[in-house]
């Protein structure tokens, strides 16, 4: 496979034959059609690249990873000093040992897994139907026109309503417990992914579309080829964003009447005035979104490997 | 330059930063110019205090700003006291005592009303009679008010912890609504909203105790009342004109209430008429030994750790030197 041109004129139906008898057989394919348009390749990789820093597979990052903790421990560390040292109080923003403390104590009770396990079962549900849904109307509005002159425009509007407004509607309908929880958070990652989606299928190349009809490939070969490598990339992104607001909507879905989960946690150091144990589920949320999101980055990498990227050259 | 020495540079430049902090926080408080205040739903005196506008006019003359805040229950009130954003706010007794015990450093003052505010609601279709029944069950409250603390020990009483509910987060109003769309089984109440879900909606008041009921009591934060003592002993002093002026015209106390909460006269005249005496203002041994009550229950029910010395905690909270005898 010299160059796209010499393949296509020589033996134009050759992939198509060949496609079946193995597998792998996306992926060189994927890598010509990439390289027919570099330029989009390489502004995906730019996103992609320094968001991925974190299970890249490049090796730099072994050896630096704990530079990212030089600041929040700093400030720690001075913050805890300035409350021994009497300059602060402590009272309202309470120094890393009370924190810690407050920690121990909730997992140490076995309190802290039950919220962190029930939280988490709530951002994965509603990750889960709102990217379900997402993915499936966004390939349909991206693949039909009429879909989408249909449905956008509605979806649009519908995303602009802060999805914090829902929630005294949700309530009415769906009571205050699970129904409503999940379905808040499926709404608020419905959008990005959605976009993400929608976006990316009308950002595909017109050049590698057309390789791909020169090689005669069907049009379920298209996109199986062609179409869906080159949104993976998007794709992944728009996920990761999704899950991102999925962990910032489960705190407004557990503020209506929590009993259980870290947003519990958090009114319950409103209600009684604990500001500890706010911040200490502040930090619990944290490590969870971070955790959820390298992750996601990790199960979608082998996705992605088809990418001429330079985290991918080695 | 070598490292240590910029390290060095640093910390100096940091604690510079914080005592520049600390002296313009004193410095702002040394002189009066606002007096943040809350009023209730709960608390009807503060409401009759903000409609007539007695604290404006005792302050006018110093150019006093009054600025006035809702406070939708105890934990809202001590919240705002805990941020430093209200001067004074309406809290339950006991309320008041588990703030002081996490770290908020505020002094109770006055007695606003001896309510019988709080008592635990189901709704006429459900099966629960009587506390028991509530094991296993949903239900609401708001933590850190008085209902909380009444439903602990209404548990506490017929054997029961807070572990064997399943507890429901929710401010007082969306506890009735959730009660009422059937959300949780019961709910620990407070009034007026509890008056209106009995008479609007048919509420059923499955246990009461008044003297579980741990006062209406006004609170201040003390650093405010350490250095203006003075200023303290006039917001009280106006406090008690509306209080004297409640009790001789109940029916104009009631079409405040009305006109605030737009809830009927029924309900309001339930709230006012049946369970809250306003003939009481000076905090003093009653209140101690009610607070306290409520304080040993809950470090007995787990809600207040082991180590905390409740009594003393109460000594330091009641404050009784700022209501000056006016009759």
């Amino acid at each position: 496979m010299s160059t796209v041109n010499t393949m296509s004129i020589e033996q134009p139906a050759r992939p198509v034959e060949a496609n079946p008898s193995h597998g792998s057989a996306p992926r060189p394919l994927a890598r010509v059609t990439a390289a027919a348009s570099e330029h989009k390749v390489a502004s995906g990789q730019a996103i992609g690249g320094s968001l991925m820093s974190g299970p890249s597979t490049n090796g730099s990052w072994i050896s630096a990873w704990w530079v990212g903790l030089v600041l929040p421990v700093a400030i720690g560390i001075l913050w805890e000093l300035a409350v021994a040292g009497g300059y602060a109080n402590g009272r309202l923003v309470p120094p890393p040992t009370k924190i810690f403390e407050v920690l121990s104590e909730l997992a140490a009770s076995g309190e802290l897994w039950r919220h962190i396990a029930v939280t988490s079962w709530r951002v994965a549900a509603g990750f889960l139907l709102g990217t379900l849904a997402a993915t499936l109307i966004g390939a349909l509005a991206g693949y039909s026109t009429l879909t989408r002159q249909l449905l956008d425009p509605s979806l649009q509007g519908l995303r602009a309503v802060p999805s914090i407004a829902w929630v005294p509607l949700f309530i009415l309908w769906l009571g205050i417990f699970e129904a409503s929880k999940v379905t808040l958070i499926a709404v608020g990652v419905f959008f990005p992914i959605y976009l993400g989606v929608l976006g990316a299928i009308l950002a595909v190349d017109r050049k590698i579309v057309e390789v791909g009809r020169m090689f005669r490939l069907s049009s379920i070969d298209l996109v199986r080829r062609v179409l869906l490598p080159a949104i993976l990339p998007a794709y992944v992104l728009a996920l990761r964003g999704g899950l991102g607001l999925g962990w910032m909507f489960v705190v407004a879905a557990e503020f209506m009447g929590a009993s259980e989960g870290l947003g519990y946690l958090l009114v319950d150091g409103q209600q009684v005035g604990k500001p500890a144990q706010i911040v200490a589920a502040i930090l619990v949320f944290a490590v969870l979104g971070k955790l959820s999101d390298s992750l996601l980055a990790r199960v979608t990498a082998p996705f992605l490997r088809w990418q001429d990227t330079q985290t991918n050259a080695n | 330059m070598s490292l240590t020495s910029h390290v060095s540079t640093l910390v100096k430049v940091g604690s510079l930063a914080f005592v520049a902090l600390a002296a313009a926080a004193s410095a702002a408080a040394a002189q009066v110019k606002d007096i943040r205040i809350d009023w209730a739903t709960y608390n009807p005196v503060s409401l009759v205090l903000k409609e007539q506008g007695l604290l404006e006019k005792e302050f006018a003359a110093d150019g006093v700003k009054i600025t006035w805040v809702q406070s939708a229950g105890s934990n809202k009130a001590l919240e705002f006291l805990n941020a430093g954003a209200i001067e004074f706010g309406s809290t339950a007794g006991a309320a008041a005592l588990i703030g002081r015990i996490n770290g908020n450093p505020i002094k109770s003052v006055y007695v606003y009303s001896r309510p019988e505010w709080t008592a635990l609601v189901t709704r006429a279709d459900t099966a629960i009679t009587k506390v028991a029944d509530l094991k296993g069950k949903r239900v609401a409250a708001t933590r850190g008010t008085d209902p909380h603390i009444f439903l602990v020990r209404a548990l506490q009483g017929v054997g029961l912890t807070e572990k064997d509910i399943t507890l429901v987060l929710l401010q007082h109003a969306d506890g009735k609504a959730a009660l009422l769309r059937g959300d949780v089984d019961a709910w620990a109440g407070l009034d007026p909203i509890m008056a209106s879900a009995e008479v609007e909606d048919k509420a059923v008041l499955i246990y009461r105790n008044k003297d579980a009921n741990t006062w209406g009591v006004l609170n201040v934060r003390e650093e405010f009342a350490v250095k203006n003592p003075d200023t303290v002993k006039r917001v009280l002093k106006a406090y008690e004109a509306a209080r004297t002026w409640s009790l001789a015209n109940p029916d104009k106390v009631k079409g405040y209430l009305v006109a605030v909460t737009k809830l009927p006269d029924a309900v309001i005249a339930k709230q006012l008429g049946e369970r809250t005496e306003l003939t009481h203002s000076a905090i003093g041994a009653d209140q101690s030994a009610s607070i306290l009550a409520a304080g040993l229950a809950l470090q007995q029910a787990g809600v207040i750790k082991p180590d905390v010395d409740v009594k003393k905690t109460v000594g330091d909270l009641i404050d009784s030197s700022f209501l000056v005898a006016t009759k």
